[in-house]
């Protein structure tokens, strides 16, 4: 394991890089931070949901000539939509049935979709490729991939939307609410069954936006889905269940601290280290470095 | 309620544990061994796969059933714990160590990588628990890929003399048979209720004198003991290790679906989904990925129809069909 | 147990200090628990009392001090480590291992005990419990099936399987009626030949009168007397912080807001709801309503009626029925059989915001007041689906029926009192402008003081016109705001009438003692 010598110019290359990744991470882990909060739900199909966003941006790119970054509204709409009847069929009749039964009929789901990917895309490894996507642009000295800057500013954007539409509008209130306490939301007047099925469209969504923004960033396989769940896991754990600003600023962290470790131990080792700093964060303080505890 | 009611409403194992006596079940258990004993008298080659395949996925299934079914920690490490038994076996096997001792080995080393992590794994609860063994597993498979100690994903050969593949086969029927007897003495014993009542209610199991720590040791490290035994003889079967194939995310989803669709919390569940897994496997042969996104509707639809698994549901109907016969004579 | 000093003291607590983030629950408390006493532990709500008992047990550790059993430092000790010393307890809402049967909760505690017994005679102490605490008949029982009554009795039973020196009964007497309060006196009474020491955390005055000898009280984390229990109880001191002036029923005081629809809080609250005096068809008719919870049938064919504008009380045993027909109204559990109507609509068979949203409110048992919310956020949310004018309107009137909510507006709702949090969820319950207001035990584990309180808001909300049913244990409270009252007995309503008809009626209390008798038969 040779460490590489000091070298300060690396090191912030590194980080900065790490830090516009790990915003880019963030638009995915956000869509399961919000249906981790709120719906109590272990989403294991969350990776397969971003990768099928990369395989979206590839295909609006193949087929339609679309450049993935105009396609992410649609994205946006067309997997949110799809969760929909996805989230009335097989998870809301669930609803009295406990945790297990969820989170194990969204294992079921992931290994369905991830089959489906293999059957109908190959197992071959896939990018999304533009003629941006080598461009980079200068900053305060550091080179930064162009891709990931867009990426990051648009991950921050709707970062900051979402964060609005929690803390000032109705739906924000009543997700809040039906969150914490769904029986009593319920006696209040909240259709606690809607805002579940919104708040699993909604992380739907935005798990698929990341994942074209991820599909510019990297090479995705059919399997790429169980990486991008135990990173975006790894950032809602850190930054905290239920706080949007943590989740964002959990990805950067991670981002950061991913980029340095591949920076000293080689780039095998990129994803070891955002588990290993899973785990520790993890076992140490399971409610995150930001987030308020829910009603357990 | 305080904690959410667990997978299986009407747990079979609750009720069984006051039913039929220990010498009895073990009776069946030991007829059932013996007659698949002699199938590699009676089958050809290709049966004897299939029974390898059916035999080492009950056993495995068996193996996590009695973490997740009885103490209800819901892990999706498995694959961690087969690696170690496969890659003991393969380091061993180097060294020229004798076949028998090297099994025993990997299920030692298996149990002592579960006392290991135990101590960070049990500081979490329910669902990061989850989460938590399939980041040790993946962490774990990461670092066999990349580590130069195990030669990294090109793996090691094994050079040692090939056992027959019917004293494979062997090996897993004995592993399967253990497990389950394992299983069904367990249930016996006052490990059980305290397993129970782990399962059921861990702050309160403590303050009725239940060591929870160490109940869910003895649990975590006998599942990955028998998963660690069942890698080594893989290693055996297979001739050669990497770390993909012996750490992949495979072994955790096949695990965990047959266990599911067969039942979880029932000491024949495993066997029932192992038969059925495989068999559609088999049926599948050419298309790998259809086989197992049907595997995964078909847990899907367990979940939501038949919660007890296919075991379960049989439990229920003989359960009931026994109901109508006391009444009607 | 040895090396344990049997002479003095069964506990000893030292200092004992628990924070939770900013709150301090429990500050520098010093006691002891004397050998063969009952100690009671009384105090209002957020006095630290479960925090107390969390602590003993092992289930919280301390922020700082020191607690010893037996003169042992137990201080570092695992709850495993305590139970298996002897000290055992009941929890606030009981919590049996629901899968395994009454004898197997009893045979897993039961193995924690250090005395060497063969697997027979441990299943022979076990049963004997279970005969002791009128358990016998329900041994082979799944826990999850018992009711409440029959759940507390297995945590009490489950406790002493563990031969424990220390037993804590944490408000093991709340919901309990007369004649079930006095069978647990009696067992509390008969324990003490058991167990070396017994602490009462309570709020039912007459566990604490009959069983202890000496009663402590506590105050914000602190003990603020100490003594004999009727001296404690007649101390002044502990009359103003606790005890309040509940001695008196409401209707014999004057209130401080004057109740009469003309004062301008009337007004306010006239304005917030929705009031229908003209009309004479019920608002509210529930007809031949059954209710199951799984085998148990818990409403046996209610008949109910609510007329526009009237109090109607809903009284009965714990058991009885009363939070099924609230919830059966409200929409959070499924009827089996029967109609709900209100306003002519059928409400049976429709989800709780459906049910919201026509005009019934639900102030829900324990409150659950929304703690990720604010104040504001609490009451906004319950409005419905209104337009945001409407909703400062109605926000507007709150705040002038319940100024200190308008003081803390901004607060999380759950940075309050019991008593305010009662308060506001009055107030989120009138949010929705409903016609109908279900009060479901709204005193429930409030002190006797911020009983009085909430007595005195409610009266002018109900004086406003709206209607209101008011689902009480305490059948003087009821009585005294409702102009009919119904009884349920099992599930079935077996009294009903005006109100002041209903509280000379002979057979009221014969039903509040006769029911519990049919709950299991006396230990």
């Amino acid at each position: 394991m040779g460490i590489a010598a000091i070298d300060v110019g690396a090191i912030a290359q590194a980080a900065s890089t790490g830090l516009l990744l790990g915003g880019i991470y963030a638009l995915s882990a956000l869509g399961l931070s919000l249906v981790l909060g709120v719906m109590r739900l272990v989403n294991l199909v969350h990776g397969e949901v971003t990768v099928l966003g990369a395989y979206l941006g590839l295909l609006a790119l193949s087929t339609f000539g679309l450049d993935p970054l105009l396609a992410l509204p649609l994205v946006f709409v067309v997997v949110g939509l799809a969760a929909l009847p996805v989230h009335r069929l097989v998870l809301a009749p669930l609803a009295g049935r406990g945790e297990e039964a969820a989170l194990l009929t969204t294992f079921a789901l992931a290994v369905i979709m991830q089959n489906l990917y293999i059957q109908w895309f190959t197992g071959d490894t896939r990018a999304i490729t533009r003629p941006y996507s080598r461009s980079t642009i200068e900053v305060l000295g550091l080179r930064l991939p162009g891709v990931y800057l867009m990426g990051f500013a648009i991950s921050l954007g709707c970062t900051i939307a979402v964060y609005a539409l929690m803390t000032r509008s109705g739906f924000g209130r009543r997700l809040r609410a039906g969150a914490e306490d769904p029986m009593a939301a319920g006696v209040v007047g909240v259709d606690v069954g809607r805002v579940h099925a919104q708040t699993f469209a909604l992380g739907a969504g935005l798990a698929a936006m990341g994942g074209v923004l991820l599909g510019l960033a990297f090479s995705f396989t059919p399997t790429s889905g169980t990486a991008f769940l135990l990173v975006g896991f790894a950032i809602v754990v850190v930054g905290g269940l239920g706080s949007v600003a943590g989740t964002f600023i959990g990805g950067t962290m991670l981002g950061v601290l991913q980029s340095l470790g591949a920076l000293m131990f080689g780039d095998g080792y990129r994803g070891f280290i955002g588990l290993v700093l899973f785990l520790l964060v993890l076992a140490l303080r399971p409610n995150g470095l930001f987030g308020r505890t829910a009603a357990t | 309620m305080t904690s959410s009611p667990p997978l299986v409403l009407d747990d079979p194992a609750t009720a069984d544990r006051r039913r039929s006596p220990l010498g009895r079940e073990l009776a069946i258990l030991a007829a059932v061994a013996a007659c698949l004993f002699l199938m590699p008298y009676v089958v050809d080659d290709y049966a004897l796969q299939v029974g390898y395949l059916i035999l080492q996925l009950a056993a495995l299934a068996t193996a996590w059933n009695l973490l997740a079914g009885y103490t209800g920690l819901v892990s999706l490490g498995s694959a961690a714990f087969v690696g170690i038994g496969t890659y003991t076996m393969a380091m061993l096997d180097e060294r020229a160590a004798p076949v028998w001792f090297a099994i025993i080995a990997a299920g030692v080393v298996a149990a002592v990588f579960a006392a290991v992590v135990s101590p960070a794994m049990f500081r979490l609860r329910g669902l990061y628990f989850t989460i938590g063994t399939l980041a040790l597993a993946e962490a774990l498979r990461m670092w066999m890929v990349n580590a130069r100690t195990f030669n990294g994903a090109a793996g090691i050969y094994l050079t040692g003399r090939p056992p027959a593949f019917y004293q494979l086969y062997w090996l897993v029927l004995v592993a399967a048979i253990g497990a389950t007897a394992v299983v069904v003495v367990i249930l016996r014993r006052p490990l059980a209720l305290r397993l129970n009542a782990v399962r059921d209610d861990e702050d309160v199991a403590a303050e009725m004198g239940v060591r929870v720590f160490r109940a869910k040791l003895v649990a975590f490290a006998v599942s990955g003991s028998l998963m660690g035994i069942i890698g080594a003889v893989q290693a055996l079967n297979t001739r050669v290790v990497v770390p993909n194939g012996a750490f992949g995310l495979t072994w955790t989803v096949n695990i965990v679906l047959v266990a599911l669709i067969g039942g979880l919390g029932t000491r024949t569940g495993p066997w029932i989904g192992a038969v059925f897994a495989i068999l559609l496997q088999e049926s599948l042969r050419g298309y790998p990925e259809i086989h197992l996104a049907i595997t995964g509707a078909v847990l899907l639809l367990v979940i939501r129809f038949a919660p007890s698994g296919i075991g379960g549901a049989m439990a229920d109907g003989r359960r009931r069909l026994a109901r109508v016969w006391r009444t009607r004579s | 147990m040895n090396g344990a000093d049997l002479t003095g003291p069964v506990v000893e607590v030292r200092g004992l200090t628990r924070r939770f983030g900013g709150v301090v629950a429990v500050s520098n408390l010093d006691l002891d628990v004397q050998r063969g006493e009952v100690l009671g532990v009384i105090g209002p709500n957020g006095a630290g009392k479960s925090t107390l008992v969390g602590l003993i047990s092992g289930a919280l550790a301390p922020t700082a001090g020191r607690i010893t059993l037996n003169r042992r430092d137990i201080t570092g000790d695992s709850p495993a480590t305590r139970a298996r010393l002897g000290i055992g307890r009941t929890h606030q809402t009981p919590r049996p291992f629901e899968e395994m049967t009454v004898l197997e909760n009893l045979l897993l505690a039961a193995d924690a005990v250090s005395r060497p017994r063969s697997a027979a005679q441990r299943h022979k102490d076990c049963t004997e419990i279970l005969g002791d605490t009128g358990l016998a008949r329900d041994a082979a029982t799944r826990a999850g099936q018992l009711t409440l009554l029959q759940r507390k009795r297995l945590e009490l039973a489950r406790a002493l399987a563990l031969e424990p020196c220390l037993i804590m009964l944490d408000e093991i007497g709340a919901g309990l009626v007369e004649a079930e309060t006095t069978e647990l006196i009696e067992l509390v009474r008969s324990m003490r030949d058991h167990v070396d020491a017994t602490l009462v955390i309570e709020h039912v005055m007459e566990v604490i009168t009959e069983c202890c000898d000496r009663t402590v009280v506590l105050d914000l984390g602190t003990m603020i007397a100490d003594g004999p229990t009727q001296q404690v109880l007649a101390d002044p001191a502990v009359a103003a912080v606790y005890l309040g002036t509940s001695a008196s029923s409401p209707s014999d005081e004057k209130p401080p807001v004057d109740p009469t629809p003309v004062s301008p809080v009337g007004h306010v609250v006239g304005r917030l709801v929705g009031t229908d005096a003209a009309t004479t068809t019920p608002l509210l008719t529930l007809r031949d309503v059954v209710v199951d919870y799984g085998h148990l049938r818990a409403l046996h064919g209610v008949d109910l009626e609510v007329n526009p504008g009237e109090c109607v009380a809903l009284l009965g045993s714990n058991g009885s029925g009363k939070t099924t027909v609230a919830s059966a109204i409200a929409g959070t559990v499924a009827l089996q059989s029967g109609q709900i109507l209100f306003d002519g609509e059928e409400l049976a068979g429709r989800r709780p915001d459906q049910i919201s949203h026509r005009g019934v409110s639900l102030c829900i048992e324990g409150r659950r007041i929304f703690a990720t919310l604010s104040v504001e956020e609490n009451l906004q949310v319950a409005a419905g689906d209104v337009p945001r004018h409407v909703i400062r309107e109605r926000l507007d009137a709150v705040y002038e029926i319940f100024p200190i909510l308008a003081e803390r507006r901004h607060r999380s709702g759950t940075a309050m009192s019991g008593g305010q949090q009662q308060l506001l969820a009055v107030a989120r319950a009138l949010m929705s402008s409903p016609k109908l207001v279900v009060f479901d035990e709204i005193s429930l584990g409030l002190s006797p003081i911020a009983v009085d309180q909430l007595y005195q808001t409610l009266e002018v909300v109900i004086a406003s016109g709206v209607a209101s049913i008011l689902v009480e244990q305490h059948i003087d409270r009821g009585l005294a705001l409702a102009s009919r009252a119904y009884v349920l007995s099992n599930g079935r309503v077996a009294l009903s009438g005006a109100a002041s008809e209903v509280r000379d009626d002979p057979a009221l209390s014969a039903l509040y003692v006769g029911a519990s008798n049919t709950n299991g038969g006396s230990p």
